[in-house]
């Protein structure tokens, strides 16, 4: 019997550690991983699956889990190579990184006097939401909605408060001689949009 | 956690009638803005005029003299 302590350890360090303890044994045994949640239960109990390992588990106390799990012969021969992070479903334990794009004073193509309608409320609508995005992004005809006299300004402000970046691109602002106006947030150059971009696991574009 | 509080919507027939109201508040100085209709009423278009309940009297006359109207009016809270 080997024990393995992942007490206090965040996905997906109990999978991790519970691997290498499979890894270094010359024989069937059995492991017995302590962890103090029911994701990192969750975890295991799926690397035990793909292995084709026999597991238990206990709930022991409030924030305590023995989880056993019994690696036979066949489990051993079988390739160990496993990536940790791939059975630690990981977006699951964190918030979505979502990234709100937006390109243009209009939402939609069509009349502008509508689309500009739409947009304010579609920012407003964005700034009521739960589950507010990570990042905003303005460029071209979009960047006047972060500055002074938009009628967004108030919804951009309330969604800054409660932690949302908010970057306006630098070339537009100078373009359309907005460089002074901006109210709310950071201005940004295309690295960065480019980053947040291909970083994100959503991108929503009005 | 957002704070809710009572909030003035008022709702219109047509979207044309919600931006001309949008269009007239904004050229004179009249409190609110646009906001799409709250899911908690179903009635009038897509769009709303959101203002203080404290406007309420405000609003109506300007809409009445104006000839552009609404809907209807509702306190929510928002």
């Amino acid at each position: 019997m080997i024990k393995v302590n992942a007490i206090g350890d965040a996905c997906p360090i109990p999978v991790v550690k519970t691997l290498n303890a499979i890894r270094e044994l010359k024989g069937p045994d059995v492991i017995e991983t302590m962890v103090d949640n029911a994701i990192a239960v969750e975890n295991l109990t799926r690397m035990a699956d793909k292995k084709g390992c026999a597991i238990q588990t206990e709930q022991l106390g409030e924030k305590e889990y023995r989880v056993t799990i019994t690696v036979g012969e066949a489990s051993l021969s079988q390739a160990t190579d496993m990536d940790a992070e791939v059975i630690c479903d990981l977006p699951r334990s964190g918030k979505k990184n979502t990234v709100v794009v937006i390109s243009s004073k209009v939402m939609g193509h069509g009349g502008d006097e509508l689309g500009t309608s739409l947009m304010k409320g579609f920012i407003y609508a964005l700034s009521q939401q739960e589950q507010l995005p990570t990042t905003i992004l303005f460029y071209n005809g979009g960047a006047s909605i972060p500055c002074e006299g938009s009628v967004s300004l108030e919804d951009l402000q309330n969604m800054a408060a409660q932690g949302v970046e908010i970057l306006t691109c630098g070339t537009c602002l100078n373009f359309y001689g907005l460089t002074d106006k901006l109210a709310v947030g950071e201005v940004t150059n295309m690295y960065a949009i480019v980053e947040k971009m291909t970083q994100a696991d959503l991108i929503v574009k009005p | 956690m957002r704070q809710k509080k009572p909030t003035l919507i008022i709702t219109f027939a047509s979207t044309t009638q919600a931006m001309a109201v949008e269009k007239y508040c904004t050229e004179n100085g009249l409190p609110g803005r646009i906001i799409p209709v709250p899911r908690e009423i179903t009635a009038g278009c897509g769009l709303s005029w959101k203002a203080a309940p404290e406007d309420q009297q405000a609003l109506t006359d300007a809409l009445q003299s104006s000839g552009l109207g609404w809907e209807s009016m509702h306190i929510l809270e928002i």
